[in-house]
């Protein structure tokens, strides 16, 4: 009997355990905690996601290709018709970011459809699980995509996933794209092509400045971040930009665990250091549940994010009015034909607006098309990745659905050296749920004055 | 020390105490009496939220009618997992391992389940207001006093916190369904002997467990939105809470909540928020260490 409730009691304590470990995980935000614990059914689920998108997308079909070749030209062989590329997603498909891969998964799957259906490539995609950032996950998935389906391209997603995988994919040679978790380690690494602005790190001194603007006479600044993506921002970009700005300081720099809902102590500490102005580097559901935080602790002052998301917004609710962020960011307004187009189609497709994310990993299948076409027209083999590179270092821009007019197709270009992009970026103001583009920033170089980057490149 | 801050701190350490209590008499009542590591309480607790933002918005319910049908798919979920999950597995003699495994898989597929027949996105409790448009089901007004602020549905956690407890702490001990509880906790042997039917103790135990972990996930639906993966994190405290206050005692399972909620606010007095989870593991290890029965368990005889 003893020992009967002494195994017992072992039990309890090592499965009590085992659940703490679960749930630190789960706070950490880092590991999605209901997929760590049986990576079995969680693959199971994953396959199961994508298998559903497959499944709307054959329901209701894209738009024509006719709009799209009237932005990319005619298709056919030359514009690499007859080419398959097996291409790789690596996507939070479950755990808290699964709105993240969900809307990555659908920009990309409706550009394979239309460049097919305009006669392009046939760009075939797989679709990898990293539960929403837990890195052993996202190295195991990846080296699946490589060795199992032989992908020669690779779409990635999040900071640390993709800073893990760099040495998988580069000695696979494999061309890889990130238009999520973009991050300075990610910069200047072979293959490795970001079409995001490097997170927060571009656009903070922009976003500083224009706070620095609007309100001149804010001098203290409470600085809000996570351990994960901006930690040098949060930690040096952001603190060296309002000193050069308005020689105030730094009165409070709080830190979180990502996926966190949790904020009323971080909110009661902001408040006691009493900031004229807070910026966030935080991102996901967790600005949601941090800006209703903050506004519910009696916090007035203007709070300058550096991401904004409609799940978020539905999470803040009220709380998100009159608030502002600093990014690139994509508009389903912006007239420019491609983007009326790429807008269109995905709400035939999704019966939804496309967004931020979704924009992104859209726009990187057509990159890889252009890659393909110049590959092709230059005489080499298009499922090479180190010649779609050669090809993409020779002209290294590229149409966007991002800037332009209604008239023109926006362009934007991937820096050579550092394989950072380019592109338009604003700060917008929040109310009712929507964003409203109040000026342009752009980025600056490390040591230039913060006021610079307000406005559009000259 | 900043006195304004330790206030502010101490009532959001109330807040969230007591909504760890509330969570851990839902685990505690269902793990004391059936000693199932009953980790798909999360699923009761999400389908709440769900059931209350479709019924809402679909069924045009209007708010106390949304919430009263989340709690009624709480229960059903709750007595599904146990009907169809468990006791297949209890008839043939399964262990405690075996029927954990059931609930941790129940708990890993549920979130995607939800992601499929929902979508990704975060859905928000709204209502169909006099005009026929869909908006805010409920005004979360902020209290303010000095430093201090509270919002209504944090006075209504703590309320509704202490009422479902002492509630259940009643019914456990003074009622005679809860003395069969009772007694099929203490000793399953003598129970089975003078009568007690353990079958309908458990799904009255996780009946009961089903609709409190539902008022969790209602509460956290009203103040933010049903997500899939908005339980496991919530519920994972709920047991924690079991563990720390004390094994077989469901008041000390509401204190060690409150208790918990407590320390990871105030840790934020001396440390940086991200080492809140740190703090409340520490002060869980401790507590094993030196008193395995937990703060106010029984020690067994």
């Amino acid at each position: 009997m003893q020992r009967k409730f002494m195994g017992r009691k072992a039990l309890a304590v090592g499965v009590v355990f085992g659940l703490s470990g679960l749930l630190a995980a789960c706070s950490s935000g880092t590991t999605s905690s209901e997929t760590s614990a049986a990576p079995a059914a969680t693959e199971a689920a994953a396959s199961a996601a994508p298998a559903a998108t497959e499944a709307a997308a054959s329901e209701a079909p894209a738009a024509a290709g006719t709009c799209i070749n009237d932005v990319f030209g005619a298709g056919g062989p030359e514009a690499g018709q007859g080419v398959t590329i097996p291409a790789g997603m690596l996507l939070a498909v479950t755990g808290q970011g699964s709105f993240f891969g969900d809307v990555m998964s659908k920009g990309a799957l409706l550009a394979a459809d239309q460049i097919r259906e305009a006669g392009g490539m046939d760009y075939q995609i797989t679709i990898g699980d990293h539960q929403s950032g837990d890195v052993p996950t996202a190295i195991t998935e990846t080296k699946r995509l490589i060795s199992q389906d032989g992908i020669e391209v690779l779409q990635t997603s999040y900071g640390a996933p993709s800073e893990a995988i760099i040495p998988i994919f580069q000695e696979a040679g494999v061309l890889t794209f990130n238009g999520g978790g973009s991050s300075p380690a990610q910069l200047n690494q072979d293959l490795l092509y970001m079409n995001r602005m490097v997170y927060a790190e571009d656009p903070a001194p922009g976003a500083l400045a224009w706070i620095h603007q609007t309100y001149p006479d804010a001098t203290k600044l409470a600085l809000i971040g996570t351990m994960e993506n901006g930690v040098g921002t949060f930690k040096e970009t952001a603190p060296a930009a309002w000193k050069a700005l308005t020689g105030g300081e730094i009165v409070a720099a709080e830190q979180h665990d990502v996926g966190a809902t949790d904020f009323k102590a971080l909110a009661a500490k902001i408040k006691a250091a009493n900031p004229d102005a807070i910026m966030t580097f935080s991102f996901g559901d967790d600005l949601g549940y941090q800006v209703k935080a903050l506004r519910e602790a009696g916090i007035t002052v203007p709070i300058m994010m550096d991401e904004f998301t409609s799940q978020a917004a539905k999470i803040g609710g009220s709380a998100y009015d009159g608030v502002n962020f600093g990014v690139d960011f994509y508009s389903t307004a912006n007239p420019n034909p491609w983007n009326q187009c790429f807008v269109a189609a995905y709400q035939a497709k999704y019966g939804e607006d496309p967004e931020y994310y979704g924009s992104n990993y859209y726009e990187q299948v057509f990159i890889v098309w252009e890659l393909v076409k110049r590959v092709i027209a230059a005489g080499g083999d298009p499922n090479d990745a180190a010649q779609l590179q050669e090809a993409l270092l020779a002209d290294p821009t590229f149409k966007s659905v991002y800037g332009g007019d209604a008239s023109t197709v926006g362009m934007v270009a991937l820096d050579k050296v550092d394989h950072s992009i380019s592109k338009p970026m604003g700060v917008f103001e929040v109310q009712g749920g929507v964003p409203t583009l109040i000026t342009e920033i752009h980025k600056i170089k490390n040591g230039d004055d913060p006021m610079t980057a307000l406005g559009p490149v000259q | 020390m900043n006195i304004d801050l330790f206030a502010q701190l101490t009532i959001s350490g109330i807040v969230l105490g007591s909504f760890y209590a509330l969570l851990g008499v839902s685990f505690g009542l269902i793990y004391q009496t059936s000693k199932i590591f009953h980790l798909a309480n999360a699923i009761p607790f999400a389908a709440a939220g769900y059931g209350a933002v479709w019924s809402a918005s679909t069924l045009h319910f209007p708010l106390w009618a949304s919430l009263v049908f989340g709690l009624a798919v709480a229960l059903v979920f709750g007595l599904l997992i146990l009907i169809l999950g468990y006791f297949p597995l209890i008839n043939r003699n399964a262990t405690l391992l075996s029927l954990f495994l059931v609930s941790l898989g129940l708990t890993i597929a549920f979130p995607n389940l939800l992601q499929i027949v929902f979508g990704t996105q975060n859905l928000p409790l709204q209502t169909f207001g006099a005009d026929g448009e869909l908006g805010s089901a409920f005004d979360n007004k902020i209290f303010t006093l000095g430093f201090m602020t509270i919002t209504l549905i944090d006075v209504l956690k703590v309320v509704v916190a202490w009422l479902v407890v002492l509630a259940v702490v009643l019914f456990v001990n003074r009622t005679r369904s809860g003395r069969s509880i009772t007694a099929l906790r203490t000793n399953p042997t003598m129970a089975a002997a003078v009568g007690i039917n353990s079958r309908r103790v458990y799904i009255l135990v996780f009946g009961i467990g089903s609709v409190i972990a539902g008022l969790g996930g209602l509460f956290v639906t009203a103040e933010f939105v049903a997500s899939p993966s908005m339980a496991l994190q919530w519920t994972l405290i709920g047991f924690i809470a079991v563990f720390f206050g004390g094994i077989g005692s469901l008041t000390g399972t509401a204190l060690g909540g409150l208790i918990l909620g407590l320390l990871s606010q105030w840790s934020g007095l001396f440390l940086g928020v991200q080492f809140a989870p740190v703090v409340v593991f520490a002060a869980l290890f401790i507590i094993l260490l030196v008193r395995p029965q937990g703060l106010f368990g029984k020690a067994a005889v």
